[in-house]
């Protein structure tokens, strides 16, 4: 139907145009439905810091899975000497164990991942599939690990971590458990989901 | 558009553009053929656009199908993430819904875009019906598409009023509870039927949860699929045109109608897309700008929660509904010892099913309005009329002037119909052309038109129009910018009002970025202890004490700033008086024997009320604040009355600010378009003419 008087470098100019606004206009529309799936103020408010009182935890004992932080289970592990000193015995059955991969805030990337050598703070799951893997803190020999120094042991799919939270050779999760940003804001108190020290 | 559809055009555009056709176009066609040969696409394309034909003479009124197609899009989309954040249940619906307004990241735009939707699918499709009765497109061999049509409209009133029902505001409760309870209007079984729709003895949670359920389920699901018979049955047929004439009749050599163009790609891009942009601009319009439309999209009563014990004081329907509300209204006579109520409900229904036979009491020779007699074209008007002023006096409460007014009206709306078969059959036509013509109403004419219309639907409208009893209000300056006034007004509210009134929709943090307070300062200064700073500002007072010390728990005040104008909660903050009579001792001019004391006494002190006759022989008060009772000065005073007013405004949506400032990037955005839309369809355009 074009005759000869149709101007093709204006046509195309339009359309090109045109398409490239109402793209635009289109990914713009979406901006809100795109946007709302966002955590809303209610799911950020209880995301808000959680603080714990840690003066009571014995030496050899778990707090947790509560308290949550962010919905997420959090366990707090006093360990005791020997726990500790297993720890550096752990290298060569560890897949990642100087915390190379950033599972951790710059704080705890280190032989304890924790700020204080005795307080061990994770995120209670397991970096393979999200279950909450279970605590065995005892160091003894486990059904599925007969020489056991202590740690978790995931019941969904057999992912182990020793009491700073490294996972083991073998398992299927391939990082370490997860440690959340906290800090002391004194000496029994720990916050959890707050980096600096002494912070409101 | 489909994936596959998209691909052909691809392929087309691509195919016309290189002498070659590359490695992808190669695939894109050998896929289109794949699915071509298990999936007729290229047949439905064809049929359905690139070679459905239509007549090339359609003007204005042809615009609102293709927008109440994009309207339903519209309402299907913000829909289905409205019901991600909303809790069908009694307890938690209307906080839910104050929830997307707050809480939600752009909940507020998604809840406004669905509210409006609703008042502008309703427009679209009175304009879209009203298009039908004037050019005929109902007659013969249309008659399904009208049916299909309305059957569309009688779901849509449905989803409607089920879909008002779930905010379960005061208007949601009561308006659920008057047309729920017209089941009970049914001779012998009607109330029975009535506890059966209910699932309950009054409107309660469970009518809510079934709602929630025919609204977001069923009856889309439903919707959907008489829109598709909608739009079979007129592709089977073809469309029918401002004059009225079957295109068919004069065919070119090709066997394509003369008088036609193809649907794809002239009336999709090159004439109605203009219309899209046009048609979202006022859309966006209001919903950036006036999502509550003065009280007619989202009543103003419904941004209080329903309370069961309390009806409001007047419970009209939102505007789409009014005219048949009016008619419901206006029997008042029982008939062979059956009550009114009974008839009305059938005037009511009467006068949508009505609709539904139009086809066959139409007997004219002709289709469209261009060519039938005078007697028909009067008819339309005052049909017009009826529906316009029943439409109207539904918003309103009623008087026997009125009521007189909606039962003439009712009249003429059912003669319009019932006359029809006479009035079509008797009048004079004018000749039809053979060929359609590219006619416009002249301006003198459409002037006159609009002009008699406005007269015929206003002046009875004013004979009939009450005097409105206006509260004297001091006029309150709300300010969004002056952040100073807005903290003060929070520190007020804090220290004098949250006593008893909590805020338990709105959260410290938010409250406190928007006002410029940083959130230690909330914390430290605002909250009340052991609060943290994301938590809803409730307050301390248990419900059982509220209702020994006050016969009921002091209101939220989270939406008072949405319920009551600025200027009313200025003058009422500043109407107390003292008043020995009352508990408390003292009285409020503006809210009479209210139960609340004046809890700024000691920053105002005393006021003496002074009673004089005004001129309709009543008593008014005026009031006299007695000099050194109270702390501030009168006009100090005046400051804390205005700063809480306008912290009770900002609370009321707080989102008010930002939704306009985004709304003029939208409206820019889209006149921007509408200038390449307009040129492409000029452009092109010339190809068809």
């Amino acid at each position: 139907m074009t005759d000869d008087s149709t101007n093709t470098g204006r046509r195309r100019f339009l359309v090109g145009s045109t398409s490239a606004l109402g793209a635009a206009g289109v990914v713009g529309a979406a901006v809100p439905f795109v946007a709302s799936w966002n955590p809303s103020a209610r799911a950020r408010a209880a995301g808000a810091p959680v603080r714990v009182d840690v003066s009571r935890l014995q030496e050899g004992q778990i707090l947790g899975p509560i308290p949550a932080w962010r919905g997420r289970p959090i366990f707090i592990v006093r360990r005791t000497d020997e726990a500790l000193q297993a720890l550096s015995t752990m290298a060569d059955r560890l897949t990642d164990p100087n915390s190379d991969q950033p599972e951790q805030p710059e704080y705890a990337q280190n032989e304890y991942r924790s700020r204080r050598p005795e307080v061990l703070v994770l995120v209670g799951l397991c970096p393979h599939l999200f279950c909450s893997p279970t605590p065995h803190v005892e160091i003894r020999p486990e059904p599925f690990d007969a020489n056991w120094n202590g740690g978790f042991f995931c019941p969904c799919h057999g992912s182990r971590f020793d009491l700073a939270g490294r996972v083991y050779s073998g398992s299927p999760a391939s990082r370490n458990m997860e440690v959340p940003p906290y800090s002391f804001e004194s000496d029994d108190v720990l916050v959890i989901g707050v980096d600096e020290e002494n912070a409101a | 558009m489909s994936e596959a559809q998209e691909t052909m055009n691809q392929v087309q555009a691509e195919n016309s553009g290189a002498e070659q056709p590359g490695k992808v176009v190669g695939a894109l066609t050998g896929l289109r053929d794949w699915v071509d040969e298990r999936l007729p696409i290229v047949n439905a394309w064809e049929k359905h656009l690139s070679k459905y034909y239509a007549p090339k003479n359609f003007n204005f009124w042809y615009f609102f199908g293709v927008l109440s197609m994009l309207v339903l899009v519209i309402q299907l989309l913000t829909g289905i993430w409205l019901t991600m954040n909303y809790t069908a249940s009694a307890e938690a619906a209307f906080a839910s819904v104050e929830y997307i307004m707050r809480d939600v990241e752009f909940g507020w735009l998604l809840r406004y875009l669905h509210s409006t939707g609703a008042s502008a699918f309703f427009l679209v499709v009175y304009l879209h019906m009203f298009r039908g009765l004037m050019y005929g497109s109902y007659k013969k061999p249309r008659e399904l598409i009208w049916v299909f049509g309305m059957a569309i409209y009688l779901v849509l009133v449905m989803e409607g009023f089920m879909g008002y029902v779930l905010p379960w505001g005061q208007m949601s409760y009561w308006g659920a509870n008057v047309i729920v309870s017209l089941v009970g209007a049914i001779p012998i079984i009607g109330e029975d039927l009535l506890v059966w729709v209910r699932g309950d003895f009054l409107i309660s949670g469970a009518t809510l949860n079934r709602f929630f359920a025919l609204h977001v389920v069923a009856l889309p699901i439903v919707l959907i699929a008489l829109v598709v018979l909608h739009i079979l049955a007129l592709h089977e047929v073809g469309s029918n045109n401002p004059d009225g004439i079957d295109v068919k009749k004069n065919k070119g050599p090709d066997g394509v109608p003369l008088d036609s163009v193809p649907f794809h790609p002239y009336y999709t891009m090159y004439h109605d897309l203009g219309a899209v942009v046009v048609f979202l601009f006022v859309f966006c319009f209001v919903v950036f700008f006036a999502p509550e439309m003065g009280g007619y999209f989202l009543e103003i009563a419904n941004f209080q929660e329903a309370d069961p014990l309390k009806t409001p004081e007047h419970v009209p329907p939102v505007w789409y509904y009014t005219p048949f509300y009016s008619m419901l209204r206006a029997v008042t006579y029982p008939l062979l010892g059956i009550d009114a109520k009974f008839w009305g409900l059938l005037v009511m229904f009467g006068a949508i099913a009505i609709l539904f036979v139009l086809p066959w009491l139409d007997k004219s020779p002709v289709n469209s309005m261009r060519y039938k007699g005078w007697y028909s074209r009067i008819a339309l008007l005052l049909f017009v009329v009826s529906f316009l002023i029943l439409g109207v006096l539904g918003t309103q409460a009623v008087s026997p002037a009125k009521t007189l007014l909606a039962q003439i009206m009712t009249v003429v709306y059912f003669a319009y119909f019932l006359a029809m078969p006479w009035y079509t059959r008797t009048e004079a036509t004018f000749p039809v052309p053979e060929r359609v013509t590219g006619r416009w109403i002249s301006w003198k004419q459409l002037g006159l038109t609009l002009a008699l219309l406005f007269a015929l639907v206003f002046i009875p409208l004013q004979a009939t129009a009450a005097e409105a009893g206006n509260e004297n209000l001091e006029h309150a300056e709300v300010s969004f910018d002056d952040k100073g006034s807005l903290q003060r007004g929070w520190k007020y509210y804090m220290n004098y009002c949250v006593g008893c009134h909590s805020l338990g929709y709105a959260r410290y943090e938010r409250t406190g970025n928007d006002l410029g307070i940083p959130a230690d300062l909330v914390v430290s200064n605002l909250a009340f202890g052991g609060e943290l700073i994301g938590d809803l500002i409730g307050n301390a007072m248990a419900e059982e004490d509220a209702r020994v010390w006050f016969g009921a728990p002091p209101p939220d005040l989270t939406l008072i700033g949405r319920v009551r104008s600025a200027d009313w909660l200025y003058t009422y903050l500043k109407s107390f008086y003292n008043d020995d009579s009352r508990p408390f001792g003292t009285n409020n001019v503006l809210f009479a024997n209210v139960a609340m004391p004046n809890v700024l006494h000691e920053l105002q002190g005393d006021v003496e009320c002074e009673l004089h006759a005004d001129e309709s022989g009543g008593e008014i008060c005026e009031l006299h604040p007695v000099e050194g009772t109270g702390a501030l000065s009168a006009d100090e005073f005046d400051q804390v009355a205005a700063d809480i007013t306008n912290f009770l405004y900002y609370i009321g949506e707080p989102v008010r600010e930002k939704r306009k400032a985004i709304g003029i990037w939208v409206l820019a955005f889209l006149a921007i378009l509408y200038a390449f839309v307009f040129a492409i369809g000029r452009e092109f355009g010339k190809d068809y003419h």
